[in-house]
């Protein structure tokens, strides 16, 4: 196309846009348009029943194991997929979390929030059969076990028998089993519809589930889209008008697409795309599980325009899902594993020698066989599909740290310690689940359920939304890496019976606590306390032995043996919800001071019901560092413990025995010094006539050695103090945090480097022989000066040996210059380099014990520098005036009294 | 050496050099670029209070004038030089013609009340100047130039027909009230373009008068005059509108302040070559006061229900709207003019103010407009747009006679009439630059991209959305580099 034309073909249609606009916003108002755009890609297909006849002429359901099975491989899809199995090919198998779990899936796994329990075969008290699985868990799509048996049958094989829980429900009438016949209600095929339709009808499909109407519930889902007009329980009417003379669907009818975040969100979680309508919520129902467990909302809208009544909302101009805002669909890292778009090669198989492996499955391989396998992390909450765990990419598989977090002192150290949501999903601001309390009944035959996020424990239309902050704890990540990461954690309360434990099923709880439409007579005399009729949530809470056994009697007359409350409490991995850097934890004093993020607690419930506490159950994905506390005022909370995790957070973390022991010390010399200087004082000023001893000018220090110690001097003393900044940064509230890290760690490298330096000088000029003792005689001389400080000094006598500029240090200083130099100084370089290092070679680190050894250990031994500094300088005035020594180490001479001990003097040159 | 008395001295100093300059060489600090914008604006001049300069009594606007000129003696022809006073620009070339043509007010016509020509007195109420009721006005007199418009208190002062002081205006009093034009100076004329509050532009109306931060992050949160960003050198405003002023040739930008590269997230500086700031940062038009989006001439004349936003019986029907999604265009800058007399074809809308620049204009960005849209009448013989008369003596809003509007517009236009008129539909693209709004209010990702993006990325040129499709760079091989050689 030459230039000219392509400048012409833009201004056309920028006129055309210009109509078009002008034409659109001029007449289409309030129209709700019913007017689907067709694939431009997607083929016309004819909707084939279960016989593989058209439906325009049998009028059966549509089977979509047929319709798309037609030219996809249908059977390879729905025989490979968790959504559609559920757990079903692990039915049998229990789980670490529940005995009486039959399998990991949903089909199998019982799960407190939803409380309804899939019976196994021979169960005494039935609650879920097959047939009531299917019309309760309405997040199934279909296929697995809504088609086929627990031991691999097709439903429809089996005959209908009131004793099989494959073959029956539960009849409410008789109280008892009633046969269910598989050939009646037909079965429900992997529901293709749901998930590739711009429009499917979820609420029709959901009431054909329940309604039984099995194998019309995929046609149901087409019900408005101008396919099906029409759907009484069982009967569907086409619409022919849809499809053209050979019974295919007409163009703009096949409307078949990517799973977009909207077709996702049906089941898994609150969805908002629309750019334009504020984000509304009132309610939650099973499809928005996700949310309700988590508070995770996924929109790219900005949370200050959503329509949700949200605390300081209108500064919290962060979309609710930075993904999401920068167009972001689930498929986009959730992708079917053989998309050979997102395909990634294991990298177990894969030749050393190849970075990249160009060759793919082709896309017509693909389309006929999609796996529908997508992948997933490994969220603690979903024990679901564990072969498919961690197929997902990572934060860091797309993200590079290199450009954006180098404003991070220690970045490495933190992105070890900390998953990347923990500081980007800082707060969620969606009403999240706190406890379940399955132990009470409401008259509606729901649970008392509390949220957390939310004013008050209630979540409706008018509430006023605060927002809660998730605890943080290890998460095992598959590269063993356990980084602190967020969670929710979900306590319920619920009632088993038996020896092998098992929930008492629903049916048994209204039983005990209902009466037709409202609460037992019994009930209300026990619980009504303000008499009204009505119970209340507070009302309805089993806060006394007597109520506990009141209940325990109710259940055991329904001949449930041995009814007790027990208690659990679920994690809830959050991973979405990212909020971009600049609305990111980013403050150093949000984790380093005394209120530290990562020991945040978290408020689980405000009742114990039955005074059961919930254990912390081992649950893989997740590390419990951490304890229930139950409060006086019948509160319980959940208290993470940074040591626990491993974790020694500077600023935050402290060992208060060695804060005390070093205090002690400094505290203790500096009480010995007052007193010994104090004596001094009287004494002199006992001593009458005082005869100062003739002086000597002596050139004690060389400009080096006066160079070396002030530098020595003012690095010690200004790592004293901000070492102190950053162990108790909250004291020091004027510094900051991050910036007073690295003058401590510039400061600690000056301090190596004239360490160094002032060793090479004293090893080459052999002026190290000064700070060595001599062994011989070495006791008797430390006695003898010892002696003096405790005795001679008062009396004015001279110094037992004479400070000359061969022998500067007398012997008890000798020792004490020994330890500090060989054994203070080193000790402090090693665990202050190791403790810099974490981010450099932090196995070393870790061989060494890790930060909660090397930080209270620099900690001590910086106690006891500050405890010799303050023993130094007092020492230093002992000269002959108090002034003299710090004199003399300012200006290289000093006066020395003549006749001191017994070494000769010389003087100096 | 060893005696020397001040070595402590020397000591102290080199003990804190060492110690120190490591620290302050080492140690990144956290400071952040400043963000107030008033570090990047010449500070307006302190004006002279004139409350004790000025005496006398003036009874007409050019006493006034007069007086002003004594001191200061070259701005009357300053004043003359700008297009506030000729509304006219000198000879430009516009594309695919080859004589020049000058556009302005005096001479062009618009889609809303049409055309000055025959209906002066009203329409130089914003004309700084007075007295301009006629074809033969003299645009040369140094005292017909209006400095009180601008500069007296718009409290104190206004203007009637023709440009001439309002009735009842004390004179002295607005000429001792002299200062830098305010927002309520600049207000009184711009705000109300198209004859009323927020008619024409879709982004400047009274809502800029005394904005809160919603409404204008410059205005509002900082407290920016107008004239502030339209900074003036001898009278010569800069900005520029491309109804009156189709080239760019003046140089007012966001970038004379803020630096292109100053969005933290690299995704947004890649797009600062393409997108104009105002796209992200004006997301809707008239977001406090509603502005005309349409208007039917072909309606006026009839006795229907008269309401001031849906019908008059002078002018007809209209539409307004507020919050308006803006249309995109890509904006070189340039823009192409209806010039009267153009043959048109009524069939089609006619464009009168076209955006120049389309997606292989590497100067082109992609710019947010109102675009208003009517229906207009035409010569049904000649095919070109008419002018009516209709403000003056027999015109149109008195006699509601369009045939005698146009005959009588024929003596002032010199545009010949064949007798035949009908209605023709045109629509004109106005910049959004005003109601600026901070980052926090800015556009984001899927405002634009994705499913329920709001850009017609086809009709802008892409082969798609470019979030999947690549951007203009990747499509058309260009880089900023030899995209600018290349001109």
């Amino acid at each position: 196309m030459s230039k000219t034309t392509r400048i012409l073909l833009a201004g056309t249609l920028l006129i055309l846009l210009a109509i078009g606009v002008q034409l659109t916003t001029a007449q289409e108002d309030t129209e709700t348009a019913v007017s689907p755009t067709g694939s431009p890609i997607h083929p016309t297909f004819p909707l084939l029943d279960a016989d593989g006849n058209n439906v325009l002429d049998s009028g059966a359901p549509i089977s979509t194991m047929q319709t798309c099975g037609a030219c996809h491989d249908a059977d390879f899809i729905a025989s490979h997929s968790f959504h559609a199995d559920a757990g079903l090919s692990q039915f049998g198998q229990t789980t670490d979390v529940h005995s009486w779990d039959n399998s990991s899936g949903p089909f199998g796994r019982w799960n407190p929030l939803l409380y309804r329990y899939l019976s196994p075969e021979g169960d005494s008290h039935v609650d879920l059969t097959t047939a009531e699985w299917i019309q309760w868990f309405v997040r199934h799509p279909g296929g697995g076990p809504a088609t086929t048996s627990r031991d691999g049958q097709p439903l429809t094989a089996l005959a209908a028998d009131a004793a099989n829980v494959e073959t029956s429900i539960y009849d409410p009438a008789t109280g008892s089993l009633a046969a269910w016949d598989w050939q009646e209600s037909g079965t429900v095929e992997m529901n293709c519809f749901l998930c590739h339709m711009d429009n499917p009808n979820n609420e029709a499909r959901i009431a054909a589930l329940q309604a039984g109407d099995f194998a019309g519930a995929n046609t149901a889902t087409l019900v408005g889209t101008g396919l099906v007009e029409t759907a009484v329980s069982g009967t569907y009417q086409y619409n022919p008008a849809a499809f053209d003379e050979n019974g295919h669907l007409l163009p703009q009818y096949v409307t078949v697409q990517d799973p977009t975040t909207t077709n996702c969100g049906q089941c898994h979680g609150v969805t908002h795309t629309d750019t334009t309508t504020p984000l509304t919520l009132d309610s939650y129902t099973l499809g928005d599980y996700s949310t309700m467990t988590t508070g995770q909302v996924m929109s790219g809208q900005k949370i200050s325009e959503s329509g949700l009544n949200i605390t300081d909302k209108a500064n919290l101009n962060r979309s609710w899902d930075v993904h999401m805002e920068r167009v972001f669909d689930c498929t986009n890292c959730h992708y079917a594993l053989n998309n050979p778009i997102y395909f990634q090669e294991a990298a177990g198989p894969q030749p050393d020698h190849l970075t990249f492996d160009p060759r793919r499955l082709d896309l017509g391989d693909y389309i006929y066989r999609p796996l529908h396998e997508f992948a997933k992390g490994q969220s603690v909450q979903s024990l679901q599909a564990p072969g498919l765990d961690n197929t997902l990419r990572r934060c860091e598989s797309c993200h590079s740290l290199d450009t954006t977090h180098n404003w991070l002192p220690y970045k490495e150290r933190h992105t070890d310690a900390l998953a990347c949501e923990t500081c980007h999903v800082p707060e969620l601001y969606a009403p999240a689940v706190q406890y379940v309390d399955w132990t009470v009944l409401n008259s509606d035959s729901t649970p008392v359920v509390a949220y957390r996020g939310v004013e008050g424990n209630e979540f409706g239309a008018d509430t006023l939304l605060m927002g809660y902050e998730p605890v943080l704890l290890p998460r095992e990540n598959s590269d063993g890496q356990t980084p602190l990461a967020p969670f929710n954690l979900v306590t319920a309360w619920y009632w088993v019976y038996g020896d092998s434990e098992r929930p008492i099923p629903l049916r048994d709880l209204k039983a005990a606590w209902l009466d037709g439409d409202g609460y037992a007579e019994e009930v209300l005399a026990v619980f009504d306390e303000d008499g009204n009729g009505r119970l209340s949530t507070a009302e309805l809470n089993l806060d006394s032995d007597s109520k506990v056994a009141f209940l325990t009697q109710r259940l055991q007359a329904l001949g449930l043996d041995n009814p007790r409350i027990a208690s659990e409490i679920q994690p809830y991995s959050i991973n979405h919800n990212v909020a971009f850097g600049d609305y990111a934890t980013r403050d150093c004093a949000t984790c380093h001071g005394p209120e530290s993020r990562v020991t945040q607690g978290l408020t689980l419930a405000d009742r114990t019901p039955g005074g059961v506490v919930p254990e912390l159950t081992a649950v893989s994905g997740l590390l419990w560092t951490g304890e229930v506390q139950a409060n006086d005022n019948g509160t319980l909370n959940f208290q993470p413990q940074a040591e626990a995790a491993g974790l020694y957070v500077l600023g935050h973390n402290a060992v208060g025995l060695i804060d005390l022991f070093g205090a002690l010390a400094f505290v203790g010399v500096l009480l010995g010094i007052f007193v010994h200087g104090g004596l001094r004082w009287w004494f002199a000023r006992q001593q009458i006539a005082h005869h100062p001893a003739a002086l000597q000018e002596i050139y004690m220090y060389d400009v080096y050695e006066r160079l070396w110690h002030w530098l020595q001097t003012a690095a010690i003393l200004l790592l004293l103090f901000t070492g102190l900044v950053i162990h108790k940064p909250a004291t020091f509230g004027i510094f900051s945090f991050s910036y007073v890290v690295q003058v401590h760690n510039v400061l600690a490298a000056i301090l190596v480097i004239n360490a160094v330096l002032s060793l090479f000088y004293h090893l080459a000029s052999g002026e190290i022989k000064q700070f060595l003792p001599r062994p011989r005689g070495f006791f008797d001389q430390a006695i003898e000066q010892s002696l003096y400080y405790v005795r001679g000094i008062f009396r004015q006598e001279p110094h037992p040996f004479a400070k000359t500029r061969e022998h500067k240090l007398n012997p008890l200083q000798q020792m004490t210059y020994f330890a500090i130099l060989n054994l203070l100084l080193p000790l402090q370089i090693i665990t202050g380099a190791l403790m810099w290092g974490v981010q450099r070679w932090p196995e070393t680190a870790v061989r060494l014990g890790g930060l909660p050894f090397l930080a209270p250990f620099h900690t001590l031994i910086a106690w006891l520098f500050a405890a010799f500094i303050v023993m130094h300088v007092y020492l230093t005035t002992t000269g002959h005036t108090p002034l003299a020594g710090i004199r003399a180490m300012m200006l290289g001479w000093d006066e020395v009294e003549v006749g001191a001990g017994q070494a000769s003097v010389e003087a100096g040159d | 050496m060893n005696d020397y008395k001040y070595i402590w001295f020397f000591g102290l100093i080199s003990t804190a050099l060492i110690i120190f300059l490591p620290i302050a060489l080492l140690v990144t600090g956290e400071e952040l670029p400043s963000t107030n914008p008033w570090d990047n604006v010449a500070p307006t001049p302190v004006h002279t209070n004139h409350s004790a300069l000025i005496e006398g009594e003036f009874t007409t606007g050019s006493e006034v004038t007069t007086a002003c000129l004594e001191c200061h003696e070259t701005a009357a022809q300053q004043v003359m030089d700008t297009v506030h006073f000729t509304w006219e620009s000198e000879p430009i070339q516009l594309p695919g013609r080859e004589e020049l043509v000058t556009v302005g007010k005096k001479n062009q016509i618009n889609n809303f009340c049409i055309g000055i020509q025959g209906n002066w007195p009203s329409c130089t109420r914003c004309h700084a100047g007075y007295g301009w009721e006629d074809a033969n006005y003299d645009f040369n007199q140094e005292a017909n130039v209006d400095c009180l418009v601008c500069h007296a208190d718009a409290n104190i002062y206004a203007k009637g027909l023709a440009g001439e002081p309002a009735e009842g205006v004390d004179l002295l009093a607005a000429a001792q009230s002299v200062g830098s034009p305010t927002r309520q100076n600049c207000g009184s004329c711009h705000f109300n373009g198209g004859g009323g509050n927020a008619v024409k532009h879709g982004d400047l109306d009274e809502s800029l008068y005394f904005p809160d931060e919603a409404v204008d992050v410059h205005m509002g949160r900082y407290d920016f005059e107008c004239v502030d960003c339209h900074q003036t050198t001898d009278h010569q405003i800069s900005g520029h509108m491309i109804s009156v002023s189709p080239l760019d040739n003046d140089t007012l930008a966001c970038t004379n302040c803020h630096s292109t590269d100053l969005h933290a997230d690299e995704r947004i500086t890649s797009h600062v070559e393409t997108v104009a700031c105002q796209t992200c940062h004006i997301p809707e038009g008239a977001t406090r006061n509603a502005t005309k989006t349409q208007w039917d001439w072909s309606t006026a004349g009839q006795d229907l229900p008269e309401d001031p936003h849906v019908y008059l019986k002078i002018k007809g029907s209209f539409v307004y709207e507020d919050n308006i999604l803006p249309t995109y265009a890509w904006f070189n800058g340039n823009a192409d003019r209806y010039i009267v007399g153009d043959i048109i074809d009524p069939t089609q809308p006619t464009e009168l103010t076209q955006p120049l620049g389309d997606i292989t204009d590497p100067t082109a960005q992609i710019w947010p407009f109102k675009v208003h849209e009517t229906l207009q009448p035409y010569d049904a013989v000649y095919n070109y747009l008419l002018i009516p008369r209709t403000a003056g003596e027999g015109g149109f809003w008195t006699e509601f006679d369009w045939d005698q509007a146009f005959r009588l517009a024929e003596e002032d236009t010199g545009l010949a009439y064949s007798g035949k008129y009908d209605f023709a539909p045109t629509t004109m693209h106005w910049t959004l630059t005003h109601l600026v709004q901070p980052k926090e209010n800015a556009l984001q990702c899927n405002d634009c991209h994705g499913e329920n993006g709001r850009m017609d990325w086809e009709a802008l040129g892409y082969y798609g959305d470019p979030l999947y499709w690549g951007g203009r760079e990747q499509q058309l091989g260009l880089t900023t580099e030899t995209a600018v050689d290349n001109q």
